[in-house]
């Protein structure tokens, strides 16, 4: 569905993304692209979504270039980022417009926006201008619009920003809605707990390159070099002195009624401790992964080509 | 889905943005001319009942000092930013652009209904000066020179708006700059001038006003019908500019990759 081919965009001298190269596979789901401000992420979903050319390398959607490629934009919807909308126009009428710019007419037309308010909750306040709408409401037009034409690729950047704990909980029950109805949506953010939230299949951006591809665990898997924090709670001190034996492990320091280890290749250690445990030979109560989970590994990629 | 035909997205985009025209600056545009119109229907009333006639050549001065040197200029420079203008500047055109829709049809149909609601009030003008006093033989002409001036500067400016950043600016030095100074360069420069194509379309002023008055160094004697299709032309062209701009030009998220 989606490729990128060494695909890179400048803003004149300064570079919004570094060639980068991936592919997503056609039929629904959620990709997260998670980066920082200014990582590159609303410079790659320009080149998807058809609004730059590349500067350089190739960028193919549904097989084709999409920058002003109606064949792409007529499969294709796009919920930019920003409270950007025309003011002072009323959102169905605005709808409208907008179904009718995407090949839409006569009943299909009014049924598309419709279905499209319905979807977002919006059917009953449709007939309020922008001005008169709330930030969230607002939020919903800009998803409507996006929905009118059942794209069968949605990009969305930054669409939780500025939303409330309700509508982003909304909006994500509205995605993975869509996401199980065979929508393939591309979601961006720089707030990690969202994108968790949402799916596991995450692109990371970091100063215009793409730093990893994949899931958590697969990503964290490429970071051998990072030991993963573990936090054992029992008798700290038989802990530490079992601990101290394995090769894996690369730190320790001890806490109260706990021993916090650093390891390389828990997945190696785990079992071992595990055993140990079973058979009696380490007091173990509790143990807690501390970094396992997204903030961790958007921490150590990041620190790591800061 | 089949992309929609530019007519269709015209169409769309004209009845869209409809609304906006009724708006502050629709209302502005309204004013410019409504107001010296209605002063002048004001006084020419009170001269009535003072028992005093309505003066053509006053019509006339009003006519092409006031409204087609001064007004018509400012309509254009204020409502042209309205069009896709705007929708850069307060970056909702990647809405537009990220659509099926041809980028070129876009510009004419965010025009046309500032088009629309300009030429309406520019007829309302021509025929509250009639009823100032104006020559009933040239109402059609000034009628015609106003809604085809206008309809070829708002163009100019729909396309300078998307050439230069500061593109009103760009349109204030042509309107008040380029135009007057039009008399003193040699003739053939004058058919580079909406004023010429006014004054061929509206008649000449030629027997009521002073020659320092005139527009240019000559005469003004291009046929009417000429000068017509030469303000249609024009303004097709500069639309159809100002599309291909659009069409050639990057626009992302944050709007400044068509600047200039």
């Amino acid at each position: 569905m989606i490729s990128l081919d060494r695909a890179s965009l400048r803003y004149g001298p300064i570079l919004g993304l570094s060639p980068t190269t991936f592919h997503l596979p056609d039929g629904g789901g959620i990709t997260g692209l998670l980066g920082p401000n200014g990582a590159g992420k609303s410079s790659l979903l320009q080149l998807l979504s058809g609004l730059l050319p590349p500067s350089g390398g190739e960028v193919k959607v549904f097989g084709q270039p999409p920058f002003r490629n109606p064949e792409v934009l007529a499969r294709l919807g796009m919920v930019p980022e920003g409270d950007r909308l025309p003011m002072g126009l009323r959102a169905d009428r605005w709808l409208r417009m907008m179904g009718e710019l995407s090949g839409l007419s006569g009943e299909d037309l009014g049924a598309a926006v419709a279905r499209s308010l319905e979807t977002v909750g919006m059917a009953d306040r449709a007939h309020l201008t922008f001005t008169r709408m709330s930030k969230g409401m607002r939020q919903r037009i800009r998803l409507a619009q996006a929905l009118l034409h059942n794209p069968q690729l949605l990009i969305l950047d930054e669409p939780f920003n500025g939303l409330d704990p309700e509508a982003r909980l909304t909006l994500m029950a509205l995605l993975r809605d869509l996401a199980a109805r065979g929508t393939r949506i591309l979601v961006s953010s720089h707030i990690l707990g969202e994108i968790a939230q949402l799916t596991d299949r995450i692109l990371l951006l970091f100063r215009g390159r793409l730093l990893a591809e994949g899931t958590v665990t697969e990503i964290r898997q490429l970071l051998d070099r990072h030991p993963v924090e573990l936090r054992l709670t029992g008798e700290a001190q038989v802990l530490a002195r079992w601990a101290v034996e394995q090769p894996e492990l690369a730190a320790l320091r001890m806490e109260e009624g706990a021993v916090v280890l650093s390891i390389r290749s828990p997945r190696d250690l785990l079992p071992r401790l595990q055993k140990a445990a079973a058979e009696g030979g380490v007091p173990l109560e509790s143990l807690d992964p501390l970094d396992l989970n997204l903030d961790a590994v958007f921490q150590y990629l990041t620190k790591d080509h800061a | 889905m089949n992309a929609p035909s530019p007519l269709a997205t015209v169409r769309a985009t004209a009845m869209g943005y409809a609304p906006r025209v009724m708006q502050g600056r629709g209302w502005v545009v309204a004013g410019l001319l409504a107001v010296p119109v209605g002063l002048s229907l004001v006084i020419s009333m009170v001269a009535r009942i003072k028992g005093m006639d309505g003066d053509p050549a006053e019509v006339l001065r009003i006519f092409h000092e006031v409204l087609v040197k001064m007004m018509l200029p400012i309509m254009a420079l204020v409502a042209a930013p309205a069009g896709i203008r705007e929708d850069l500047e307060q970056r909702t055109l990647p809405l537009l652009l990220v659509r099926p829709a041809p980028a070129w049809a876009l510009p004419l149909g965010k025009g046309l209904p500032w088009f629309v609601w300009g030429a309406a009030w520019l007829v309302l003008a021509a025929l509250g000066l009639q009823a100032v006093g104006g020559d009933p033989s040239l109402l059609l002409g000034r009628i015609a020179a106003l809604v085809g001036a206008w309809w070829g500067e708002l163009a100019l400016m729909t396309l300078v708006g998307l050439l230069f950043k500061r593109g009103t600016l760009w349109g204030a030095l042509y309107f008040f700059i380029w135009e007057p100074l039009v008399r003193i360069f040699p003739p053939f420069l004058q058919r580079l001038t909406f004023t010429h194509h006014i004054e061929s379309l509206a008649g000449s002023r030629a027997a009521q006003v002073q020659t320092h008055q005139l527009l240019a160094q000559e005469q003004v004697s291009t046929h009417p019908a000429v000068a017509l299709l030469a303000l249609l032309a024009f303004g097709i062209i500069c639309w159809a500019l100002a599309g291909w701009k659009l069409h050639r030009t990057p626009v992302g998220l944050a709007g400044s990759e068509a600047e200039g």
